[in-house]
């Protein structure tokens, strides 16, 4: 008589794609030292821990844990693994299970007014996490199509608010109306030409990157965003119209970026933007974008630097 | 709106642009000539015998409705919409062009002499070394002949005159257009500045195709000639750039339905300050690659980004506003 031995959390972890190579782990603890949650937003974020906790059999203690919901899966880890592990994967095996628990993420993530959503779809193609998808609703007696937002796959990157040509997607704190509210710069010291830095809050790596901004004169403000991909270009437009001289966008170096493919939406807008200024006759290089590496550190400084020294030399050419 | 034993007096202008509007007029078919019962039309320069010295000898405010097409690209076209603002107790700017700028806004790209030596010294069918340009002002035997000025740009009705409403589209669309004339002769006009003859949705709204999902991308963008469309599809699944996200509703579709995408010609819906930037941003999020090599070919595929994200609303566009303050 054949005897089945219960089935362990480690075994339904493996059982979920991507959580296959659970056990390739020996703890060794290179994909802490890679991530940039654990050293920026949460020292608690421990994926060694996490894969440890499943081996072990500690159900709600993994379910608990943030290392659970904050992985945005960059994928920093993956190639720093020496087991070749998807440390993503398995993370996002354990969070599908925490769900089916009755888990919820405890992450702010993006909510949608129907008012304004004309359910174009454009969000659903847009984000790195399938998070919203159409739903049809009857609306006084009709059939209407809405964007709904799956706020356990959300990450709150940004990019679907920026992308949605109707404003009707939001996320507290880098609302459209917020942001273009800290784009206002009085002329306040000359010398100093008005810029706009928009920084994306996981390219900077170095805590010295990270307070150097702050050391900056008030014409240079500076503007922390989830993901560069939250730049919707009208806003760059809206800053250079109201007679700020240069924006800056800094964004994560291709294949670091926090949220998979911020960074290289942000790279096309940009372009298209230059691209559309040269047309124009207008703009010349007064709207940039920077891909900023985890290892490139100081550099935050000479891309500001060398932006301010442009637009006073641009400024003194005229 | 006139006075009780007065039909309402009408007049129907062309400024800058290409007569669509005209036709868009004279598609109201037999309803025309209910219009004709119901106002009198003291000025229509495209299709009745009407010279500029009519409408100079009507009084001030003697107009009750004029709707004025075509964008302001010379100083006849301010000249004219300047005398009609004068004689018109309400002035609608009507269609793209005096909306937005539409298709001739386009001109904006260049300046008043790039475009004179474009069309009178290189283009390839002409004999260029003459020299030969038009001239405002010329002195013959018999004495100063004058036409208008060329300008450096093209504006908008309403940069060039106060405009109390606007009818968008290139042309609006016969229905809209049938709708604005009932508004206008019930007299129930709306708040000034107020758009007429649209929605309030936008295209998405109230488009029937499949709309995108969650992991359909592009990998390069293709214009309508070089694919076989799928009706049924939403055309940026497809790879194709439409407008309708960031495009206001009325025209019910027309393009859709022959399978070609939005152009945007109904201008932005309300909340919309940049249709061009909006669209940009909401396209640039649909890129797949995760190569910045392809991600460069991508961004290629758009042949003319300015042209198309603002085909119809460079003149409004912010863009605008930073090339020419």
């Amino acid at each position: 008589m054949s005897h089945k031995l219960p089935e362990t959390f480690a075994d339904q972890v493996r059982a979920i794609p991507g959580g296959e190579h659970l056990e390739l782990c020996y703890s060794c603890g290179t994909c802490v030292s890679k991530c940039l949650i654990q050293q920026k937003l949460e020292p608690e974020y421990n994926p060694r821990r996490l894969l440890r906790m499943v081996m072990m059999d500690m159900r709600q203690e993994a379910f608990r844990s943030p290392t659970t919901w904050l992985c945005s899966a960059c994928d920093l880890c993956y190639p720093a693994c020496p087991q070749q592990i998807h440390i993503s994967g398995v993370i996002g095996a354990i969070k599908q299970l925490a769900l089916e628990a009755g888990y919820e993420s405890p992450l702010e993530t993006v909510s949608v007014d129907e008012a304004l959503c004309s359910g174009c779809g454009i969000c659903a193609m847009a984000c790195p996490y399938e998070a919203p998808h159409l739903i049809e609703k009857e609306v006084e007696g009709e059939m209407d199509c809405f964007s709904e937002v799956d706020a356990n796959k959300c990450m709150g990157c940004g990019i679907c608010v920026a992308a949605c040509p109707l404003g009707a997607i939001s996320r507290e704190g880098v609302s459209n109306e917020e942001i273009v509210k800290q784009i206002r710069i009085r002329k306040q010291k000359k010398g100093v030409p008005r810029t706009v830095v928009f920084v994306c809050d996981w390219c900077l790596r170095a805590a010295d990157d990270v307070s150097l901004l702050e050391s900056y004169p008030d014409n240079v403000r500076v503007i922390h965003i989830p993901c560069s991909g939250r730049i919707d270009p009208q806003m760059a437009l809206l800053a250079l119209r109201s007679g700020i001289d240069g924006v800056l966008v800094c964004g994560c170096a291709p294949g670091e970026c926090h949220y998979k493919r911020g960074t290289y939406v942000s790279s096309c807008k940009i372009n298209l933007l230059n691209r559309m200024f040269g047309q124009m006759g207008v703009g010349d290089g007064r709207v940039r974008f920077v891909q900023i590496g985890t290892q490139d550190r100081g550099r935050i400084r000479s891309e500001v630097d060398g932006m301010l020294e442009y637009l006073i030399a641009r400024k003194g050419a005229r | 709106m006139a006075a009780s034993n007065a039909k309402p007096k009408l007049a129907l202008y062309w400024a800058a642009s290409c007569g669509g509007c005209e036709i868009t007029v004279a598609e109201l078919g037999m309803r025309l000539v209910e219009v004709g019962d119901l106002v009198d039309i003291v000025f229509w320069p495209c299709i009745m015998d009407f010279k500029y010295s009519d409408v100079e000898a009507l009084a001030d405010g003697e107009v009750d409705v004029c709707l004025f097409n075509g964008a302001i690209r010379s100083s006849e076209n301010e000249h004219i919409a300047k005398l009609l603002r004068q004689k018109s107790k309400v002035l609608v700017a009507f269609g793209s062009c005096a909306h937005e700028g539409c298709i001739p806004g386009l001109a904006n790209f260049y300046d008043a002499e790039s475009i004179l030596a474009r069309v009178y010294d290189t283009a390839p069918s002409l004999d260029g070394t003459r020299g030969t340009r038009p001239t405002p002002s010329n002195q013959v035997p018999e004495g100063e002949i004058r036409i208008p000025v060329f300008y450096d740009r093209v504006r908008t009705l309403a940069q060039t005159v106060d405009v109390d409403y606007f009818v968008p589209g290139c042309p609006p669309v016969v229905d809209q257009v049938w709708d604005v004339f009932q508004t206008i002769l019930t007299g129930q006009l709306p708040e000034k500045g107020a758009i007429i003859g649209a929605d309030a949705k936008t295209n998405c709204d109230v488009c029937p195709r499949q709309k995108g999902q969650g992991g359909m991308r592009i990998k390069g963008f293709k214009r309508p000639h070089e694919v076989e469309l799928d009706p049924q599809a939403c055309f940026l699944t497809q790879g194709l750039i439409c407008c309708g996200p960031a495009t206001r509703a009325g025209c019910g579709l027309p393009c859709i339905k022959g399978n070609m995408p939005c152009r945007g010609c109904y201008g932005p819906p309300d909340g919309v300050v940049d249709q061009g930037a909006k669209l940009l941003s909401a396209i640039a999020a649909l890129i797949d690659t995760d190569e910045p090599e392809e991600l460069q070919h991508i961004v290629d595929t758009i042949v003319d980004p300015a042209g198309t994200f603002y085909r119809f609303s460079l003149v409004v566009s912010i863009l605008s506003e930073l090339k020419y303050r």
